[in-house]
């Protein structure tokens, strides 16, 4: 079968099979059906914006302190990529000046985040096989790095380290919090270590996930995927590399081949070092300084945009201001393409592999479900 | 202590709605459950996922319009005796959604779930805690107990 | 005499089944899955015996389905072929000759498989295709294609699993047979008190393989359980089941798990389960020891779909076979 075009033919699906809003491979409220012929599924839609809660709509008028700290709710898996991309907005708008601690800070967070968010899709997937014992040990290895969420921010999830001008003085780094997050990195790469080792070499689980679900090269860039599921089928694309936040540090850009389930698995492995190899440079380069410039004065100012990366993909959020409040905002989440491009790797597999390829993209359906206004068919 | 209390409090089957909230609150409850430093079947608590074999129903998240009718199906299909326990500030009083003053408020919120199902117990948090779900769920106990 | 022993000795041995096969769920989820995955578990008592007894008292609902007495009744056809499996490999019971032969014991699984076939198709549940949520609208993907429910795929995998999944147990059971050269328990039984167990010869261990390889699949574990994944179908054929009947559906496991493990001691060891011999705690011993091994497989492989099912079965098949070659000579 050709697997760049994968048309269906009318007469060959039999049946449909819809798992519903409510599942127990769901951690989200979303809608699939699936097209079958004999338990191959030769179709497949997604349906997304059972989430929707209205938080543009909501944003509109609102102080521009409060809209940053509504963003930050708009996903609790990605909180911190938010409220940061939200705060990069409002400075880039007035030209405030960020002090180089507060960057390294928000650096940090970022990458503990990104730690978080991969240990926690690992253990899904690994849920998703039915091997419940590897998903209890990994989210026993990601309680360390809540652990130090909640010491740094103040809550295991949503702690809100960004503010318009630098970090929020809870989140100030002294020499007590340095030490332990040292100590928690060890454990977590030596934990990770292990894990990943036996992980691969198990040839039960290998066999489960090789060659299901792949997108290729052509289709992933056609259809606009973004982040690790774009890197997992040979592009070489992450827009950290350009970010300003990211200057000072060394890090590789991580990508696989094959752009199935194998390749995703992988590269987030190989990123959950990076992330700890970027923490350990910022930690042993930390500048001095304040954390929090105050010295800014509100402005008016047109739609400013910007991007970031985030665990999943590119994120960008743009907003005006207009006295103080915020004014068209409009948010967009690398997930609205990662979802739509596992329609296609769903199709010629068995209904519990297309279950497994439509969670392979990390889909984040609560950060996904905004107004999407179509432009060109 | 007759055998019926006895055995309801020996072994509780909790299942799990999500009804659009932003997942904060649903990662700390799989977390109770599948993470062994909150393990939750040391306590008798099992999990679920079909409504027929649940005593506890738990709901995050502020109900949006689409998740209205599946809430309602599925607290129907539970038989008695049963309990509801609303775990989170969404599901509470709807959170940031619909509290945070601004001047268009959403129109896509069906209300907190006690405007849709009759709720027993009420944890509130935002994240949720884990320990305190636990307790939430203890707490929701003795309406089960003596149930007809 | 005899025949007011014999009723005693049957009456007892049910007896002793049920007490034994209520605590097997409760070992296996706190000794074995547990430990394996690092945390404290449930009470022994929890998973096994307070969980029926607590859905005796829930209120009994009607199922959503096209013939609710049909689907109440089919978990009670099936308890009632597993008590005639013990039945029958008792030795009070050998002299119904016809019935107490390998052939009668296959019938008997074979209905056992063929009720999750039913259950399937029978059960309608609201967490399926009944979840309310606008589907067809103008503009969805393929509107005028038939639905069907999630357990009715379920039910076309148990068709499925008849007719290939059950190779490695009717194999296994067959080397026994071809050892002792009599159909009858009695003549199996007879042979092995002369000529030693079956368990310790080359021909005798491979079947002992094969005939835990088939164990799995009947009970549907990991990682075997394509019927009852999470991943898709969600709990499968059961899922209509509330209030006694799902009670009902609790204890067949655990008594499957004893009832099986006796047929193992009789086939294998010889040994059959008799209430008036010590040789009553070799068949508890092997009752306990069977779910331990299972839940430790289990507890480390994720759930095969067809693209693994398939190779494992053929070459289990295939040990079996051999062992049915080696038995002769």
């Amino acid at each position: 079968m050709n697997k760049d075009n994968k048309i269906t033919d009318r007469k060959v699906i039999e049946t449909e099979v819809t798992m519903g809003t409510v599942h127990s491979a769901a951690i989200e409220p979303y809608r699939v059906r699936l097209f079958v012929e004999d338990e191959m599924v030769r179709d497949a839609e997604i349906t997304i914006g059972i989430n929707h809660r209205g938080v543009e709509r909501i944003m509109e008028g609102l102080p521009v302190e409060k809209a940053n700290s509504l963003t930050e709710k708009i996903c609790g898996i990605c909180s911190n990529s938010h409220i940061w991309n939200s705060c990069l907005v409002a400075e880039k708008a007035i030209g405030i000046d960020v002090p180089e601690r507060a960057q390294y800070i928000r650096v940090i967070m970022e990458e503990l985040e990104r730690l978080h968010s991969h240990m926690l899709y690992l253990a899904h997937g690994n849920e998703v096989l039915g091997h419940e014992t590897f998903a209890m040990r990994l989210f026993y290895i990601r309680e360390t790095v809540m652990e130090l969420l909640r010491m740094i921010g103040g809550n295991r999830v949503q702690y809100g380290a960004s503010i318009i001008g630098g970090v929020r003085p809870r989140c100030e780094l002294d020499e007590m919090r340095i030490q332990k997050i040292r100590e928690g990195m060890d454990l977590t790469e030596e934990k990770i270590t292990e894990f990943a080792e036996r992980f691969v070499s198990d040839p039960m689980i290998m066999s489960r996930i090789t060659g299901v679900g792949t997108l290729t090269q052509k289709m992933a860039i056609r259809l606009d995927a973004s982040g690790p599921t774009l890197r997992s089928t040979g592009v070489e694309k992450d827009l950290r590399t350009v970010m300003e936040a990211y200057d000072p540090f060394e890090f590789d850009v991580i990508t696989q081949d094959d752009g199935d389930v194998k390749s995703n698995l992988l590269v987030r492995v190989f990123e959950i070092f990076e992330a700890i190899k970027i923490i350990r440079q910022a930690l042993n380069n930390l500048p001095d300084g304040k954390i929090t410039n105050r010295s800014w004065e509100m402005q008016d100012a047109p739609i400013t945009k910007s991007y970031i990366e985030v665990p999943r993909g590119t994120l960008y959020h743009s907003y005006a201001l207009e006295d103080g409040r915020v004014r068209n905002s409009i948010v967009r989440t690398p997930s609205v393409a990662n979802i739509g491009a596992m329609q296609y790797a769903a199709v010629g597999h068995h209904i519990t592999d297309a279950q497994l390829a439509i969670v392979q993209c990390d889909p984040c359906f609560t950060c996904t479900d905004r107004a999407i206004q179509i432009i060109k068919i | 202590m007759s055998l019926k209390s006895y055995s309801r409090a020996r072994a509780v089957h909790v299942m799990l709605v999500y009804t659009g909230g932003c997942n904060g609150c649903d990662i700390e409850i799989v977390n109770c459950i599948f993470s062994p430093k909150y393990d939750a079947e040391q306590y008798k608590v099992f999990l679920t996922w079909n409504p027929r074999e649940a005593d506890v129903l738990v709901v995050t998240g502020p109900v949006t319009k689409h998740n209205e009718k599946p809430l309602i199906e599925i607290y129907n299909a539970i038989p008695e005796p049963k309990a509801v326990i609303a775990a989170g500030a969404c599901a509470l009083m709807g959170g940031v959604y619909k509290n945070i003053h601004g001047d268009i408020p959403s129109e896509e919120i069906a209300g907190p779930v006690d405007n849709i199902i009759p709720v027993d117990a009420k944890v509130p948090g935002c994240a949720v805690r884990p320990e305190d779900i636990l307790s939430g769920v203890v707490a929701a106990l003795p309406l089960l107990l003596d149930a007809k | 005499m005899t025949a007011v022993n014999s009723l005693i000795a049957v009456i007892g041995t049910l007896i002793v089944a049920l007490l034994v096969s209520v605590w097997l769920p409760g070992i296996e989820r706190k000794f074995v899955q547990a430990r394996i995955q690092q945390r404290v578990g449930p009470p022994i008592s929890s998973a096994g015996i307070m969980a029926p007894i607590k859905f005796f008292f829930k209120e009994t609902i009607k199922p959503n389905s096209p013939m609710p007495r049909l689907y109440n009744a089919l978990p009670i056809i099936s308890i009632l072929s597993i008590v005639f499996i013990l039945l029958f490999i008792m030795p009070q019971l050998y002299i119904f000759a016809a019935l107490t032969s390998i052939i009668a014991i296959i019938g008997l699984l074979k209905i056992e498989e063929v009720i999750y076939m039913f259950m399937g198709s029978l059960s309608k549940s609201v967490m399926s295709l009944k979840m309310p949520f606008p589907d067809i609208v103008k503009g969805a993907k393929h509107p005028d294609t038939p639905r069907s429910f999630l357990e009715e795929l379920s039910s076309l995998r148990a068709f499925r699993l008849i007719a290939f999944g059950s190779f490695p147990l009717y194999i296994a059971l067959f080397v026994p047979v071809a050892m002792s050269k009599s159909i009858y328990l009695s003549g199996i039984v007879a042979y092995q008190q002369i000529h030693g167990p079956v368990l310790f010869t080359l021909a005798g261990m491979l079947g002992a393989v094969v005939f835990f390889i088939g164990y799995m699949i009947l009970l549907n574990e990991y990682p075997f359980a394509i019927l009852k994944t999470k991943a898709d179908v969600i709990e499968g054929p059961l899922m209509e089941y509330a209030a006694k009947y799902r009670a009902y559906v609790y204890l067949t496991r655990g008594l499957l798990m004893f009832v099986l493990a006796s047929l193992f001691t009789t086939l294998f060891l010889g040994i059959p389960p008799n209430l008036f011999s010590w040789n009553i705690l070799v068949t508890i011993g092997v009752a306990l020891i069977f779910p331990i091994l299972m839940a430790v497989m289990s507890a480390f492989s994720p759930i095969f779909t067809y693209k693994q099912f398939y190779p494992t079965v053929a070459g289990v098949s295939f040990i079996g076979i051999l062992a049915i070659i080696f038995s002769f000579l």
